[in-house]
Parts: C-alpha cells; sequence; structure tokens
C-alpha cells in the first residue's frame, strides 16, 4: 500500500512537473509575442524619437598621421512633420587639441509635400559640393577641392531660415528649390594680430550692422541620373573690426551632377564677390574669390575599386593656386572607404612666395566610415 | 515684422500644414521608389543598401534626405517603401 502511495505520488509530482514545464513554455512564447506586439505599437505609435548617424575618419599625408574626424550627426523628429538635424565635427590638431564645431543644428517644418521651412544653422544652399560633398564618405578624395573649403571661395553655412524642397515633375523632369534669408558673413580674419582679407562665410547669429544675405537654388534633372543647378546670394558684408565698414556682397555658383553606369562626373564653379569701402583699415579694394572643379570616378565591376580624378583652380586677390589630385579607392562597404591620392598643387602667382604651403606635391591616405 | 508673419500665415494657408502622424506609405508607389533611389541617390554617393540601416534610421534618413537632395515629400514615401519592401526576412526584425 506504502509503495502503491509513493507510485502515485511521484507520478503525480512527474506530471504536475511536466505539465508546468509545457505551460512555462507556453507561456515565455506568449511572452515573446506579446513583446514583439508591443515593439511594433511602440514603433508605429512613436511620433517622437531621435536616431544617431555621422561620419568619422582618419588621415595620413606628408609622413604625418595628420587628421582624425568624428563628426556625429543627430536626427530628431515628431510625426512627419518636423524634422531636427545637427552635426558637431570633432577634429584633433596638430597640437593635440580638439577643435570643434557645430557644423549645422536646424529645424525643419515640413508645410506640405513640396515645401520645408528650415530654422536654424544650416549648409550653404549655394552649389552643391559644400552641402552635400563634405562627408569624408562621400568625397571621393581625402581633401576638398582648392577654394571649396572653410574660407574659400564657397560659402560654407548661413544661419537665417530656409524654404525648400523638390517639385512637382514636368513631365519626367524633376526640380528641386532652396530660397533663403540669412545673417551677413563677414570680411577679413584675424591672423597673428593682424587682419587679413579673407571671407568668413560661416553662419554667425550676428550680421554686424551689414544688411542680410538673400538667395536660393534651382536645380533641374533633365535625366533622372543627371542634376545641374544654378545658384547665388547677394546682401552686404562688413568688416571684421569695424561693423560700419560695409560693402556690397554677391555670390554666383553654377553646379552639375552626372552618374553614366559606373561613371560619376561632378563640377561646380563658384564666385563671391565683394565691394570696395573707403573706410576700411585692412581693404579698401574688395575684390573676387572665384573656384571650380571637375570630377570623374569610375567604379570597376570586378572588385570595389574606384579611381578618381579631380582638378580645381581658386584664385582670390592675393592668390592663384590649382590642383590635379590622382586617387584610387577600396571600397569595403558604400560606407567604408579607404582612399590614397596624389596632390599636384601649383602655386600659380610668382608674386607669393613658396612657402610649402600652396605648391607642394602631397601623398595622402584616408579611412572613411558614414554611420 | 508683420511682414514675416504675413509670409509665415500664407504659406501655412498654402500648404495645410500636414497632421503630426508617422509617415504613412500606404499610398507608397514602390515602382518610383525604385526608380527614384537609383537616380537620385547615386548623384551624390555610394548607394547605401537596405540592409545597412533598420526600419526605423531608414525613416529618420529619409527625411534628412528629403531636406538635403530636394525631394518631395511622395517621393519620401516611395523611397522609404521600397526599401522597406527590400529589406530582406533575415533583416525584416531590424
Amino acid at each position: 500500500m506504502k509503495n502503491n502511495l509513493k507510485g502515485i505520488t511521484l507520478m503525480s509530482f512527474f506530471a504536475s512537473t511536466l505539465l508546468s514545464t509545457q505551460l512555462f513554455g507556453a507561456n515565455i512564447e506568449q511572452l515573446a509575442q506579446d513583446v514583439e506586439l508591443l515593439k511594433a505599437n511602440l514603433e508605429s505609435n512613436s511620433k517622437s524619437g531621435f536616431q544617431l548617424a555621422g561620419y568619422a575618419a582618419f588621415d595620413y599625408s606628408d609622413k604625418d598621421f595628420s587628421g582624425v574626424k568624428f563628426a556625429p550627426i543627430f536626427h530628431a523628429k515628431y510625426g512627419d512633420i518636423f524634422q531636427f538635424e545637427g552635426e558637431l565635427e570633432f577634429n584633433v590638431d596638430s597640437k593635440g587639441e580638439t577643435v570643434t564645431e557645430l557644423e549645422y543644428a536646424a529645424g525643419t517644418i515640413f508645410l506640405n509635400d513640396y515645401m520645408g521651412l528650415q530654422v536654424g544653422k544650416f549648409m550653404s544652399p549655394v552649389g552643391q559640393f559644400v552641402q552635400n560633398q563634405h562627408p569624408s564618405w562621400i568625397n571621393k578624395l581625402p581633401a576638398t577641392p582648392v577654394g571649396f573649403g572653410h574660407d574659400g571661395a564657397a560659402p560654407t553655412s548661413n544661419v537665417g531660415v530656409a524654404l525648400r524642397g523638390g517639385l512637382p515633375k514636368m513631365g519626367d523632369i524633376r526640380s528641386n528649390y532652396v530660397l533663403f534669408v540669412a545673417n551677413a558673413s563677414v570680411y577679413g580674419k584675424v591672423e597673428d594680430g593682424a587682419i587679413e582679407g579673407s571671407i568668413d562665410a560661416n553662419g554667425r547669429t550676428s550680421s554686424n550692422g551689414a544688411a542680410p544675405t538673400i538667395g536660393g537654388r534651382y536645380a533641374i534633372n533633365p535625366v533622372g541620373n543627371m542634376e545641374v543647378g544654378i545658384s547665388g546670394s547677394f546682401g552686404q558684408i562688413s568688416d571684421v573690426d569695424q561693423s560700419s565698414s560695409t560693402r556690397d556682397y554677391s555670390v554666383f555658383d553654377v553646379d552639375f551632377m552626372y552618374n553614366i553606369d559606373a561613371i560619376s562626373l561632378k563640377g561646380e564653379y563658384v564666385q563671391q564677390d565683394i565691394g570696395t569701402s573707403d573706410i576700411s583699415s585692412f581693404d579698401t579694394e574688395g575684390g573676387t574669390w572665384a573656384a571650380w572643379y571637375a570630377q570623374a570616378s569610375y567604379l570597376f565591376a570586378f572588385a570595389p575599386i574606384e579611381p578618381v580624378i579631380r582638378y580645381s583652380d581658386y584664385h582670390n586677390p592675393e592668390l592663384q593656386r590649382n590642383q590635379l589630385a590622382l586617387g584610387l579607392n577600396y571600397l569595403f562597404a558604400s560606407n567604408l572607404v579607404a582612399k590614397l591620392a596624389f596632390e599636384v598643387n601649383t602655386n600659380e602667382d610668382s608674386a607669393v612666395p613658396s612657402d610649402g604651403l600652396y605648391n607642394e606635391d602631397i601623398l595622402r591616405m584616408q579611412l572613411a566610415f558614414g554611420f | 515684422m508683420k511682414n514675416l508673419i504675413k509670409i509665415t500665415a500664407t504659406l501655412l494657408l498654402l500648404g495645410g500644414l500636414n497632421s503630426a502622424s508617422a509617415m504613412d506609405l500606404s499610398k507608397a508607389d514602390i515602382g518610383n521608389g525604385a526608380a527614384v533611389w537609383s537616380d537620385v541617390c547615386m548623384r551624390c554617393h555610394n548607394v547605401r543598401l537596405p540592409e545597412d540601416l533598420n526600419k526605423r534610421a531608414w525613416e529618420y534618413s529619409m527625411n534628412h534626405m528629403r531636406i538635403r537632395a530636394g525631394l518631395t515629400g511622395q517621393e519620401t514615401r516611395d523611397i522609404l517603401a521600397f526599401i522597406l519592401a527590400s529589406k530582406t526576412k533575415d533583416d525584416a526584425h531590424n
């Protein structure tokens, strides 16, 4: 009898354990399904949220590990009516100090399918290199074309308001536009206690006594994989040390991009003009800052190798220089690129002393990653 | 200042302010999305594949590209629908 009772007890124990194990397994499965459903609901019901993107690049040139760049980009949105985006750029300089710059920080309200109202600091809508090609993983060579970097011929950024978007198609032709009003740029850069004649077209929160800059860009796609853009702006610019010394200021730019199968062609011409000022303490004459580049690249089908050739030219009242850059890229992935390039730099103006800054041929290497 | 208010109000009336919904892809044209993706994205940069980002990140990135590349809202939704439809089963949970 005792043995029977023991047997019944043991059987009951095993049966209940088996049952609870099955129930437990079913509960876990149900729980997993509930979590997935909850996650899906949260995803689809979240009107606001954020995402981190950005890029990083590591450079070697002229016997030095010459550059470390980290540029995180923050995207936040509310539904499909608002998007904020901001890019910080961290660089390490030759003294080991970290240089930080707010490249852009702007919010865009999407008014409808064809209009976005953008406010804040945004990349200059003039041209396409500064706005669209500047991230290291997109630029097909380690350096920018001459005249398209900071304080060159191409404006870098603006603080103001812009209306932008794509337009309804005209037949098969697509087009897009940007109109903007922004604070004026400043003329003159303080270097070693003296003021150099240089246009500071980085967005700032003051017009320094000058009239605002008004401008825009219009671009069409005559065929699907081609874009031709024309852009410009006008207004005033004042001297960095004297807000009452205002001058006329204008920018003109034409650009194109064309992809033919694996061939990519790009080019741009940009010109900034500033007028005269009778009361300027360092430059009464003003002048023209102009630059252009033409670039071709080809992505081989048999291997992710991409040769690149680019010619660029830059002149301003104080210098004339050009550069021929030959590059060879290896794409580990579309957003992870190793670049090798040789730049032939020429200083065209013999009056400017050859200080090694503008007329040295340089071998550059870069690893760039966009994320 | 009054002019600025007038201009803003006119723009809002012209535009008809969108409602704050998540991106509605129910009327997206996947075929057009594929065509615009192929033409527009590769003009500036190497092609980014659907598996490069998760679904949520693609929505933010497409808003970013709408601003930067001058896409219309419909083109943005078309491209996003194409990308999400192209994600393979292996990365569908992302």
